[in-house]
């Protein structure tokens, strides 16, 4: 059974900004393709118009040969077109169960045998009768895939979904994937990531500002073209020079606990390191083994006891973030969206929201707006912001944008110490590329960072020391150098 | 001192009767918030089902039509909500309240040839059967078909949202409208259904008031009941379980309360009259305390506009 889907000429214009313009492709069955696409180069919004969320402006689409009309997510489910989003289609407080019940016609009794085969024939395990809420990044995953798979579908479009998942996940991902291949069906795989493409992929299709940009045989290809051919200028790679740090040391955390009152958090045990001018220390690990919670203690979301965290020579651990920066120290948050920026207000207005007594934002209580639009001005020239438009809705920058922004409003005042959290999650290699130089830039300038990530390539590259938590409790403390990235997959699955 | 065993069958009887409107007004109410949409105009849908009953009553002389007109009245006043919200994706609860005060208003100027006329009787069921058990026959005999179906309510309410296909789509419409919609569900459909159900609930409430519970026509008669009714939703954590435990407490304490003004108890009146909103409140508080209970109970869409953009 061979599948063959074209897409001819499709169009989809969006006010300001034309997300497709003119694409055609062809992908036949027993093969994985990719879509290699930075972000906004419009990827999305073509997986988009295949699984019905969005209608096309112009073009057609063919399902071997017939002429397929995809207005509604309910017409690609009828033509066998199964689509796995980026943000999960999940309804968090029900079942597993009943997050695949709702838009299956079968009775619960067949269903269930039904998900046991496939769960039992890929060897996933999942508790069905949970609410979803309570399931890893990587179980969410598989229960959206099974929902594809419970109806057997022809095509399988999965759109950026090693975003959120481990690396122990995402080979687990890959080994499911060639299966799916092996069966038959057809296999579209989103991505802005270059490395799973070589690892995964059989063709490879790059779109570049909503344009199709080439088609190739990724035998013919490597990391370098595809960067190049994705970004369309020439990368240049960046290395950190190892130099000695100074020892003197810039913070000290001893004894560090927190317990949670929330089921849903991870507690905090005994957690002691200490970092020194110009070191960057790296903390891995598997999302949701702490991160969040140190990363709250850390700035001062969460208080903890005053003596435990030692700041250039005070103690600081009963402060609040607020307090915090005023010792210089600043946070980049791992939601930026969320946590690091208001999406509704406007750009200068986010600025405002990172005050110093220093900065003179306010006086008497009423903003001073032309200081904080020149401050803000000098943020967006200096770390390249995109925009010239002060007055824009902070929800409105690109991933990318938005993250400069935020490390630029916290670089501005200089701080002794940057702590952030996923500082590149879900950013394109462009934008990458330029918050690691700066990262790199301010351990240069003898300022240290606190790099927590789930992103093990970036955390060898940037560290000069690594440590790994696993369930709220820190590894030692070992130099980047003598580290291998399999040495941290085992101490992050909670080996030794 | 002798208490007889019917007098407390009576005074429960009289406690659940006045219990009624509100588990009505508040299993609709649910439905509709389950579905994501927050409408805070219970009050004016109940006074508006009230009047609406009570002249239907009075012009027609047929109570079925009376009853099925009054909640055929709150389908149509949530109607406009619904037109409001879904279509024209106006805020919930600024519509809310623009429809509780559009209620009243209308209500009363409609009501205003209605004062004074007396209602009729509404035929009660099992009434041969009411001297049958102590205690037990004024309880369960004797009362109008509103009554029993009041009662079962909550658990068909229950029934619905857990075990039915369309229960399990209203409340993933609540949880995540986009997911739905990316699913192939009709998210305004499901909420304008939700909402125009739980329009119908709140007049079948009004009416019980106007026609059944005090079988007359007075100016505001809901009386804050609509308010109530919305509090015991949320303090219930969205279970029509405990919806029913609160609208019990909620009535037991207003009509003990009232015995004991009439006792002459010496508690000032002030905190007598407020007894009930608070303790209904700290029971339902402390009945619902697990957080985790609440956070995959209530529907994170609540209040929410939805809009689909192609």
């Amino acid at each position: 059974m061979n599948t063959n889907l074209k897409i001819s000429n499709v169009t989809k214009i969006y006010p300001g900004c034309i997300a497709n313009d003119n694409v055609s492709l062809e992908f036949n069955s027993g093969k994985i393709y990719a879509l290699l696409g930075e972000n906004g180069a419009g990827k999305s919004t073509l997986v988009k118009i295949l699984s019905g969320v969005v209608i096309a402006d112009e073009g057609k689409i063919y399902l071997n040969e017939n002429i397929l009309k995809l207005n509604s997510p309910s017409d690609a489910k009828k033509n066998d077109i199964g689509m796995v989003f980026q943000h999960f289609n999940l309804f968090e407080t029900l079942s597993v169960f009943e997050n695949l019940i709702i838009d299956s016609d079968e009775k619960r009794e067949s269903l269930r045998e039904k998900i046991d085969t496939i769960m039992k024939k890929y060897n996933f395990s999942i508790d069905l009768d949970i609410p979803v809420l309570n399931l890893s990044a990587g179980q969410k995953q598989k229960v959206e895939i099974i929902r594809c798979l419970i109806r057997s579908p022809k095509v399988l479009i999965m759109d950026e979904p090693t975003s959120v998942l481990t690396e122990q996940e995402t080979s687990e991902l890959f080994l499911s994937l060639k299966k799916f291949s092996e069966e038959g069906i057809l296999i579209i795989y989103i991505t802005h990531k270059l490395k799973e493409v070589m690892q995964l992929c059989d063709e490879v299709a790059v779109m570049r500002k909503g344009k199709l940009v080439s088609v190739s045989q990724i035998k013919n290809e490597n990391l370098e073209s595809l960067a190049n051919k994705m970004v369309g200028q020439d990368l240049k790679t960046i290395k950190k020079k190892k130099e000695n740090n100074s020892s003197e040391q810039l913070i000290n955390i001893t004894n560090l606990n927190f317990t949670s009152e929330d089921p849903f958090e991870t507690n905090l045990v005994d957690i002691n390191f200490s970092v020194n001018r110009g070191e960057c220390l790296g903390i891995a690990g598997i999302s949701g083994n702490g991160q969040s919670e140190l990363f709250q203690v850390l700035s001062g979301e969460i208080i903890s006891n005053k003596n435990s965290i030692e700041f250039n020579k005070n103690y600081i651990g009963d402060l609040n973030p607020q307090e915090r920066r005023e010792y210089l120290m600043a946070f980049s948050p791992e939601d930026r969206l969320e946590q690091a920026a208001i999406p509704q207000m406007a750009i200068f207005e986010n600025v405002a929201l990172n005050n110093f007594k220093s900065s003179n934002f306010f006086n008497n209580g009423l903003i001073n707006e032309s200081k904080i639009k020149e401050h803000s001005k000098k943020i967006i020239s200096d770390f390249n912001v995109n925009t010239d438009n002060i007055d824009l809705k902070s929800q409105f920058l690109s991933g990318g944008n938005l993250q400069k922004l935020i490390i630029g409003r916290e670089l501005i005042t200089s701080p002794d110490l940057l702590i952030c959290f996923n500082p590149t999650w879900g950013l394109d290699v462009g934008a990458i590329n330029y918050i690691h130089e700066t990262l790199i830039k301010i351990n240069e300038q003898n300022k240290s960072i606190i790099l927590i990530s789930t992103d093990t390539d970036e955390l060898l590259k940037l560290s000069d020391k690594i440590s790994v938590i696993h369930k709220g409790k820190l590894s030692k403390i070992m130099n980047a150098e003598e580290v291998t990235s399999e040495k941290l997959g085992i101490l992050m699955g909670g080996g030794n | 001192m002798i208490i007889d065993v019917n007098f407390v069958g009576l005074i429960i009887a009289s406690i659940m009767a006045s219990a009624v409107p509100l588990i009505l007004a508040s299993c609709g109410e649910l439905i509709t918030e389950r579905s994501g949409v927050l409408n805070l105009g219970v009050e004016g849908m109940m006074i508006i089902g009230a009047i609406s009953g009570f002249a239907l009553m009075t012009v027609t002389g047929s109570l079925i039509i009376a009853v099925f007109g009054a909640m055929l009245a709150g389908v149509l006043i949530s109607t406009i909500f619904a037109f409001l919200t879904q279509t024209l994706i106006t805020n919930h609860v600024a519509t809310g309240l623009a429809l509780t005060i559009f209620g009243i208003g209308i209500s009363a100027m409609i009501g205003k040839n209605f004062v004074g006329i007396p209602g009729k009787e509404f035929p009660v069921l099992f009434e041969g059967l009411k001297d049958t058990i102590p205690l037990l026959s004024p309880i369960l005999f004797g009362h109008s078909i509103v009554f029993y179906f009041a009662f079962a309510l909550p658990f068909i309410t229950s029934y619905f949202l857990k075990k039915t296909k369309v229960g399990l789509i209203v409340r993933a419409v609540g949880d995540s409208p986009e997911s739905a919609s990316n699913q192939g569900i009709n998210v305004k459909l499901v909420r304008y259904a939700c909402i125009l159900y739980g329009g119908a609930m709140c007049g079948l409430a009004g009416a019980y008031l106007s026609m059944i519970y005090t079988p007359q026509w007075i100016e505001n008669m809901t009386g804050g009941r609509g308010w109530i009714a919305l509090a015991l939703v949320v303090f219930s954590t969205w279970n029509p379980i405990k919806i029913l435990i609160g609208a019990m407490i909620f009535g037991g304490l207003t009509i003990i309360q009232f015995h004991m003004q009439a006792i002459g108890v010496r508690i000032p009146v002030q905190f007598l009259t407020a007894l009930p909103y608070l303790v209904t409140i700290i029971v339902l508080v402390v009945i619902s305390r697990d957080s985790r209970k609440i956070r995959l109970s209530t529907p994170s869409s609540l209040g929410k506009s939805f809009h689909k953009d192609n």
